[in-house]
């Protein structure tokens, strides 16, 4: 059953590299479906309240060394599978068939899908550890050679060489944790009973959570997030931005937390990361004020999101760790629609500069009230997804230090400010915003309305609003009905 | 030791010894088999005929091979000299299978550029018995015939393209620098029998004792044979040859020696010092972690700047060559084990990346520049997802065998107290992912190449066989890895 969650879109991914464009799509728009109701299947199947790990697969895999293939889910990373799926089927629907080469594009994009699948399944460290560096490869080939911009090669190399140079320390960690315990195990679960001594678990703890914070991104190991997500092809940014920044989240969650429970050496590293997660979502924020590309401003806004669900996985209590296992989630079904409708916009306009778009709400009304309820999600308006988890997040960290919590809030401030900024700017800004970035004619000026576009702004079409209508849908129903997702959490 | 005269020999005893060393009987009858018939038979069948007997006699010492494992008859033959115990086993299949890739992609070159292939192939022979001869060694002796062996016919190997200068230039470089390695192996191993009065393992493992460690002619023979024996597997700081020899050569040899002469070394060095030196650990332990780390920082950095494809894989077995010592390093059947796995990994991977090099070059000259690379994977898709695929498991990622057998050399590091080494190796391999990326980058860029490329039926064959294992035994590594283990288990027990 969780095999078939990864392999699937595996598989499925290999077969459709080698078929043309128009099968190649019907294929893969029929594997990642069959992915979803495979994980739609296990969550119906999951029993909350269930202490413990269900729908258990484990065989030896390396007896030598006790490594096992081992797969298993409980209440967190069940919704993350499934979210996992949903953004893989939306993200093979958003591939345009006119994409270059678009079997080779969407199989690559199901292999990062099934990948991240295993991320997110496995419970022993080693093979966490293969389908973490796995889901690199097709990230690296979709980044650079559909990418965006004038230097995706850059963009996509900084990318791989970060990442990369984290999670190989990690590969040291993993076989350190096994050196250091009863050298019996790679098991994630029994490893969490066993803890080594508190400075092994102090270095340990470094080499893991370097990894997953230049993942996430964590302050100060973001820099290569806004080159990567700008230059980013839109459909492989879903799953990029919308589940990849969630793998290290999760991973801090499920590896991290558990198995370090006192990493205190020179100094204590769980008093250290709440701390640089506050200033992610304090930095985030800020940077995104400044951004003139919209594109970037979704960027950094993400950023200063994962500091809340690092900040709440750091809380060390339910609510805020429930809170953070919600808000990625939530996160992740905001951000893919958020930069859904960003590059829908910037196509239509010819343009990313925020200041050379204003007034399309006149032009594609639809599409701004759509842009809005997204907005206003993302801004953490109650009654949407967003506040449910960001609330809770900073009820537990207000129990783990009111400082913290406080200092959390300016995200909370900052968040509505660059949002309804790039909502109103775009939508119903008038004749002040100047038109002359971002390569638009200077005579533009005299077009109605005072916009920037030259091509024929249109509406949304059915297709795009059916891709967003489940998206949305969810927002609404995590909002007002969060005990969908919490039923499954409390254990 | 010198051998008692007395012994009376008897054919029983013969045939036992015979069957010891039967792959390298069966290899070395092909070689006497092959250059007869170059001599009696007409000349258009001689290549051909020569490429079939050698393939038997790979075929052959396989078959010996795997015989003298399931039979688990391993003993010392011929008074202690040779032995066809597991560890030689293990080379012994890995060599006969490199002797049956390399025919399979050399074929379509040495016919492209009218070389006389069956030369080539007699050569070939007598290079894999080298190697088969220094994993059965038991005695530093037999360890120098096998190593003279295999060097002196790759000596010539690499000056195989005569009108070439740069093969010629490569193999005079090779045969100086060679000469000097095995001068320094040969006084080396002068010193340590001075020392001992045997040449033998079993009784040198006995022979130099914790306290030999104060004694100079011992001290000052292991290091000479350390300097030599990292020339042979080309680790920094003994590394100077390499990129200039591989480069020169032509590239069927370049593909069989960066795999063979770096299998044969490691299967040297294990017996000498493991099996041979055992209470010298603490000793050759550093001195080797001096060389493995050297390696790994020069071959990774120097690697970057390559725009040769040879020169950059010749860099890049430099810093193999410091990964696989930190398996010699940590030593126990982990660490063993784990180089043996590797090796036999880095026989596909790194045999794969060199083989579709062969494979591009034409009758025109070889196209191993790294421009040469791209619109690859226009010109001939499957080729370029393989070398990607070899690319990728040179660099360590999963799911390829290359990542396994990193994690089985690390997992043996750590366990054995060398973590500097393996953060160091880890740092090194975050370097390493540049610059086989660059080689990926040309091969997936869109230019379109200039002209479709043909690829020989048994080159293709080799191929896709060193791609399928570089893939399938990293998702199932387990049987490999318990193999090498039981190969690693002769050599440690002598030992103790």
């Amino acid at each position: 059953m969780l095999t078939a969650i990864w392999l699937v879109p595996v598989l499925g991914g290999l077969a459709v590299m080698a078929l043309p464009r128009r099968f190649a799509k019907l294929l893969a728009v029929a594997v990642a479906v069959a992915a979803l109701a495979l994980t739609l299947v296990a969550a119906a199947g999951f029993q909350p309240g269930h202490r413990g790990f269900q729908f258990v697969e484990r065989a030896p895999w390396i007896p030598q060394y006790h490594v096992a293939y081992f797969l298993g889910v409980d209440g967190v990373n069940l919704w993350l599978v499934a979210l996992n799926a949903l953004v893989g089927l939306v993200a093979v629907l958003a591939t345009p068939l006119r994409t270059l080469a678009a079997g080779r594009f969407l199989g690559l994009l199901l292999l990062m899908e099934g990948a991240m699948a295993g991320v997110f399944l496995s419970l022993d460290l080693l093979l966490f550890y293969v389908f973490w560096e796995a889901m690199l490869i097709p990230a690296y080939f979709l980044l650079w050679l559909w990418g965006e911009g004038p230097r995706p090669v850059r963009a996509a190399l900084k990318f791989v060489l970060f990442t990369l140079a984290g999670s190989l320390l990690m590969l040291v960690g993993v076989i350190g944790e096994y050196a250091f315990t009863s050298h019996t195990t790679f098991a994630i679960p029994d490893l969490a009973g066993q803890p080594p001594p508190p400075a092994v678990q102090f270095g340990l703890f470094a080499l893991f959570a370097l990894a997953f914070a230049i993942k996430v991104p964590v302050f100060p190991f973001h820099s290569w997030l806004p080159d990567a997500y700008v230059a980013a092809p839109t459909p492989m940014l879903l799953l990029f931005a919308g589940v990849m920044g969630k793998t290290g989240a999760y991973a801090l969650l499920r590896i991290v937390v558990p198995l370090f429970p006192h990493p205190v050496s020179f100094w204590n590293w769980n008093a250290v990361l709440p701390v640089l997660a506050v200033i992610g979502i304090a930095w985030g924020a800020f940077l995104a004020l400044a951004q003139t590309d919209i594109k970037a401003i979704v960027a950094y806004s993400s950023i200063s999101h994962m500091g809340f669900i690092v900040l709440g996985v750091f809380t060390f209590n339910a609510q805020g760790q429930q809170g953070a296992v919600l808000q990625m989630v939530n996160h992740g079904i905001i951000i893919t629609a958020l930069f859904l409708i960003v590059a829908w916009i910037s196509q239509r306009a010819g343009t990313r500069q925020r200041a050379g778009l204003a007034g399309l709400a006149t032009r594609m009304p639809v599409m701004a009230g759509v842009f809005l309820i997204v907005s206003l999600a993302a801004l953490g308006l109650p009654g949407l997804n967003n506040f449910v988890g960001e609330f809770m997040t900073l009820l537990g960290a207000w129990q783990l230090s009111p400082v913290l919590a406080v200092l959390g809030c300016i995200g909370l401030v900052l968040a509505p400010v660059y949002m309804l900024r790039l909502f109103q700017g775009m939508m119903h800004g008038g004749r002040g915003a100047a038109p002359h970035h971002g390569g638009v004619a200077p005579q533009s000026a005299a077009a109605p309305a005072g916009t920037a576009v030259a091509a024929p702004a249109i509406d949304i079409s059915g297709g795009e609003l059916a891709l967003l209508a489940p998206l949305i849908l969810l927002m609404f129903l995590l909002g007002l009905y969060p005990d969908l997702l919490m039923r499954a959490l409390q254990q | 030791m010198i051998l008692a005269a007395n012994i009376t020999y008897t054919s029983s005893q013969a045939l036992s010894d015979l069957a010891q060393v039967g792959p390298i009987v069966a290899v070395s009858t092909a070689l006497l088999v092959a250059i007869i018939l170059d001599l009696v038979l007409p000349v258009h069948l001689r290549g051909p005929v020569a490429a079939a007997v050698a393939t038997l006699g790979y075929l052959g010492g396989g078959a010996a091979a795997i015989a003298l494992w399931l039979l688990g008859a391993g003993h010392y033959a011929y008074s202690g000299f040779a032995t066809g115990d597991e560890f030689a086993v293990f080379f012994d299949v890995l060599f006969a299978v490199l002797g049956i890739l390399t025919v399979a992609i050399s074929r379509g070159y040495l016919r492209d550029r009218a070389f006389p292939e069956a030369e080539f192939q007699v050569l070939l022979l007598a290079s894999v018995a080298g190697m088969m001869v220094l994993a059965s060694a038991t005695s530093l002796v037999t360890v120098f015939l096998g190593l003279e062996l295999l060097s002196v016919a790759l000596y010539i190997l690499s000056g195989f393209a005569r009108a070439d200068t740069r093969s010629q230039e490569s193999a005079a470089k090779y045969l100086l620098v060679g000469g000097f390695a095995s001068a320094f192996v040969l006084y080396g191993m002068a010193l340590v029998y001075g020392a001992t009065a045997s040449t033998q393992l079993s009784v040198l493992a006995q022979r130099v004792t914790d306290q030999s460690a104060g004694n100079p002619l011992v001290v000052a023979g292991v290091m000479l044979m350390a300097i030599g024996f990292a020339y042979k597997v080309s680790a920094a700081p003994f590394h100077m040859w390499t990129p200039d020899v591989y480069q020169g050569a032509p590239l069927p040899v370049t593909t069989f020696m960066s795999v063979g002469t770096k299998a044969a070394a490691f299967a040297m060095i294990i017996r000498v010092f493991s099996q041979g030196l055992p209470h010298l650990a603490f000793e050759w332990q550093a001195l080797l972690a001096f060389v493995s780390a050297t390696s790994m920082i020069v071959g990774n950095l120097m690697a970057i700047v390559q725009v040769s494809m040879k020169r950059l894989l010749a860099y890049s077995g430099v810093a193999h060559a410091g990964y696989i010592l930190v398996g010699v390093i940590a030593g126990g059947s982990a660490g063993v084990g784990a180089v043996l796995f590797y090796l036999a990994a880095y026989l596909f991977m790194n045999f794969g990346a060199f083989a579709v090099l062969t494979v591009l070059s034409g009758p025109d000259g070889e196209h191993e520049h790294m421009s040469d690379l791209e619109g690859l994977s226009a010109r001939h898709p499957v080729l370029a997802v393989l070398l990607t695929l070899f690319l990728l498991s040179l660099a360590g990622f999963p799911p390829t065998v290359g990542f396994i057998g990193k994690f089985f050399l690390f997992a043996a590091g750590v366990s054995a107290g060398y973590t500097w080494l393996v953060v160091l190796a880890v740092l090194m391999s975050v370097v390493s992912v540049y610059y086989y990326i660059r080689a990926v980058i040309h091969i997936w860029s869109p230019l379109p190449g200039p002209r479709p490329l043909w690829v020989g039926r048994t080159a293709s064959l080799a191929l896709v066989v060193t791609g399928a294992l570089s893939l399938a035994l990293g998702i199932s590594p387990a049987l490999l890895f318990l193999i090498g283990q039981a190969g690693a288990g002769p050599v440690l027990a002598a030992g103790r």
